[in-house]
Formats: C-alpha cells, sequence, structure tokens
C-alpha cells in the first residue's frame, strides 16, 4: 500500500511534545500566586468547574452541574433545586452545609471542612463522596484542581508502569534467548527496564511517606 | 477474543457512535506507547507487539503476527503509533461487540488494511484470515458475494464493500432493534405477572 490508510488524531500528540513544559509552567505560576493557608473562598464556583470535561467521571460531572451557577447564596438555592429528583433530598442537605462554609471565614473554613464533610458522611451515603470532594475541590487549592485535569491520574499512571514492566520482562527473556544477552538491544531493553522500576519504586516511597 | 481484566486496554472506551477513542484515552494510550517504546524509537518492533498483545489478549501467537503483518503497512518490521491506535480502536471494537459499527464507520482504513497485496480488492481469503478481528461472518459474506459482487470477480471492491458494510450495519441494527423489542415484552409480561 502506498498511502497510510488512516490517520491518528493523535499522530499531533507527540510523546515529546514540548508543549507540556508550556502548560506546567502555567500550573507552577498559579501555585506561586495562591497560598494553601488562605483558600479563596469567593472565586465562583463556575470557575472551579470551568475546565470539567464531561467525559469524566459521571458523579464529578454531575457534581459539576451543581455548582455552575451563579455565587450568590440564593442563584445557587435555586439552581441546586433544579437539580434531578433523585438526589432532591441529599441536594437540600448539601445546599444548607455548602452555603454556610461560603459564609465561614476563610481560616475556619478549613477546620470547618474536616467536621463538615464528617456531618454529611453520617447522613448521605453515596451523593456524600460526591459532593465532599467538590466542596473540597472548592476550598482546597485551585491550582491542585487545575493540575490534576492536565495530569495523568496516578492509579492509572501505576496500571500502566506495572503492566509495562510485565511486558518488557517477557519480551527481555525472548531477547535474551533469540538474540543472546550481548546483545545492544537486550542491553538497552534491560537497562530500561531497570530505570522504569527505579522510577516506580521512587513514587512509590514517596507516596508511602 | 476478551481483553485481560484490569489490563489498561481494558479501562479505555470507544465512543460508540464514531468508534474512536476521545482525547482523554488517546493521551494515556500515548503515554502508555511511550512506557512500550523500550528503544526510544517511536515505535514497537515485532517482539514488543507480540508479548503486548499476547499479554492483554488471548491471541494466538498466528493470530497476532497476522496481526502485525496486516499493521506493518510499509513493511518496515515496526509498528508505530498510528497503527497502535488503529489496533487499540479494533480491539475495543471487537471486545465490545461493535465491530460492524467499526467497519461501517471507518469502512475505507478497514478496507486498505485487509488489501494486503494492494490490489484495492479483497478476495474471501483476507476475510478468513481476519476474521477473528471483525468478525465477518462465512454467511453473511457468502449471501453478500451472491448479492452484491457486481464485477462478478469473487474479489470486492472498495464500492461492493461499502455495500457489504452498510447492509450489516442495517442487519445489526434490525437485531438491536429486535433484542430491545423482545426486552421490552419480557418486562412487561414480568410487571403484569408479578
Amino acid at each position: 500500500m502506498e498511502e497510510k490508510p488512516f490517520k491518528a488524531t493523535a499522530k499531533s500528540l507527540s510523546p515529546h511534545d514540548s508543549s507540556k513544559s508550556g502548560s506546567k509552567g502555567d500550573i507552577r505560576n498559579l501555585w506561586t500566586r495562591a497560598t494553601l493557608s488562605q483558600p479563596r473562598l469567593n472565586i465562583q464556583l463556575t470557575d472551579v468547574y470551568e475546565d470539567l470535561d464531561p467525559e469524566d467521571s459521571g458523579e464529578d460531572w454531575k457534581a459539576g452541574q451543581w455548582y455552575k451557577q451563579p455565587s450568590s447564596d440564593g442563584g445557587a438555592r435555586e439552581g441546586w433545586s433544579q437539580r434531578n429528583a433523585e438526589a432532591g433530598t441529599r441536594q437540600e442537605e448539601l445546599d444548607a452545609y455548602t452555603s454556610e462554609e461560603l459564609e465561614q471565614s476563610p481560616r475556619s473554613a478549613q477546620r470547618g471542612d474536616v467536621k463538615g464533610l464528617e456531618d454529611l458522611g453520617s447522613k448521605m451515603d453515596f451523593a456524600s463522596s460526591v459532593s465532599s470532594v467538590n466542596i473540597m475541590k472548592h476550598t482546597h487549592h485551585r491550582a491542585y484542581w487545575r493540575e490534576q485535569q492536565s495530569r495523568m491520574p496516578l492509579p492509572l499512571l501505576e496500571l500502566m508502569e506495572n503492566e509495562a514492566l510485565e511486558i518488557l520482562t517477557k519480551a527481555l527473556r525472548t531477547y535474551q534467548s533469540e538474540i543472546g544477552r550481548d546483545h545492544f538491544l537486550t542491553k538497552q531493553l534491560q537497562r530500561y527496564i531497570e530505570g522504569l522500576r527505579k522510577r516506580r519504586n521512587r513514587r512509590l516511597h514517596v507516596s508511602a511517606h | 477474543m476478551k481483553l485481560r481484566t484490569g489490563s489498561f486496554l481494558w479501562c479505555l472506551y470507544l465512543d460508540k457512535l464514531y468508534c474512536l477513542l476521545s482525547v482523554r484515552n488517546v493521551r494515556a494510550l500515548v503515554e502508555y506507547f511511550r512506557l512500550l517504546d523500550a528503544h526510544r524509537s517511536r515505535t514497537l518492533n515485532d517482539v514488543l507487539f507480540y508479548h503486548f498483545l499476547h499479554h492483554v489478549t488471548n491471541w494466538t501467537r498466528r493470530q497476532i503476527m497476522n496481526v502485525f503483518n496486516m499493521l506493518d503497512w510499509e513493511a518496515v518490521g515496526e509498528i508505530g503509533f498510528d497503527q497502535f491506535y488503529m489496533l487499540v480502536c479494533i480491539v475495543l471494537a471487537h471486545e465490545n461487540h461493535l465491530e460492524e459499527q467499526f467497519i461501517f464507520r471507518h469502512s475505507r482504513p478497514v478496507f486498505e488494511l485487509l488489501d494486503l497485496d494492494g490490489e484495492m480488492r479483497i478476495g474471501a481469503e483476507s476475510f478468513q484470515k481476519y476474521d477473528f478481528l471483525f468478525n465477518i461472518k462465512k454467511h453473511d459474506l457468502r449471501e453478500f458475494y451472491r448479492d452484491f459482487d457486481i464485477t462478478g470477480d469473487c474479489h470486492l471492491n472498495y464500492k461492493e464493500f461499502k455495500l457489504f458494510t452498510i447492509s450489516t450495519m442495517d442487519k445489526y441494527q434490525e437485531k438491536q432493534k429486535e433484542e430491545n423489542e423482545n426486552e421490552e415484552k419480557k418486562s412487561l409480561l414480568s410487571e403484569s405477572t408479578a
């Protein structure tokens, strides 16, 4: 065949695309401007969710829709009351909790945050996990959530690395038996696998501490 | 074919209408490909490719090497990301029983993949060789040859293949409609007896 039959839409997504460093620079700016100790409670809730991907987990997207309302309490209440009937009761409880949060001072917000989450946990089951994530998104660092949007989720990265290691280890055995241990491709693959293992162990070590 | 439960590909999904991955899924796939690209050549050679498919599917060695030969359309002995992406879409379509839809939506690329010798026509042997991939049934093909082989040479050119994908899609949709109707009837019956 003379021509490639299928140009993947990801062709432009080169593994060595340098645009990643540009986006990291933006996130670094966010990190340096804001401080964790004083979350900006007066930011529009809509801003927190402006980048939320509808393809993201269903619960998060529904939660995002809850927050795509004007930041005033009345508007927020109205918006929440328009949510689907399934979560109607839970919604009202969430409504009451979140409006209290908005009125609290920044310093007490984080202390109240934990208490509020505990209260929610006792009242709701499914929605509580969703609502608590989103309340934390609101009260915690915006830059953190921005970064989460553009990064690979850690559990997925771990899954990919573990799987790649298994596959490459088996491939190494084939290399060793077919082309010999001294072949440069075998050595290259061996070094690569060792590097990948070290990286994985370092990350596991960091996350454990 | 069954994907290994809990594997990375098992976590991906196709858009059911266009039978393609979302941008987010593609991004994840790019990272995965980079991890497998041990020699930093932006490609996978036949050994890496074999071990990858052997790990994530239950295909035999022969099936895997047939897939490799099909995707290595430049005959360089390596698979780049374009081909890898294509393979993942085909595997996911098969896993999720979307083969008819996939072939319908991407008839041109599938035709070119099956046209191994570049003659712009596909014989029955190509279909048989890759029936594990696209789930093209023999009796469907025989019926089609009987009804739509306009040129009468027992090979399908692209137009005939396109007609084949449309007719297969129609049959698939009718089957889906029948299944939905049967399910509705069953649920109505169970409600009325309860």
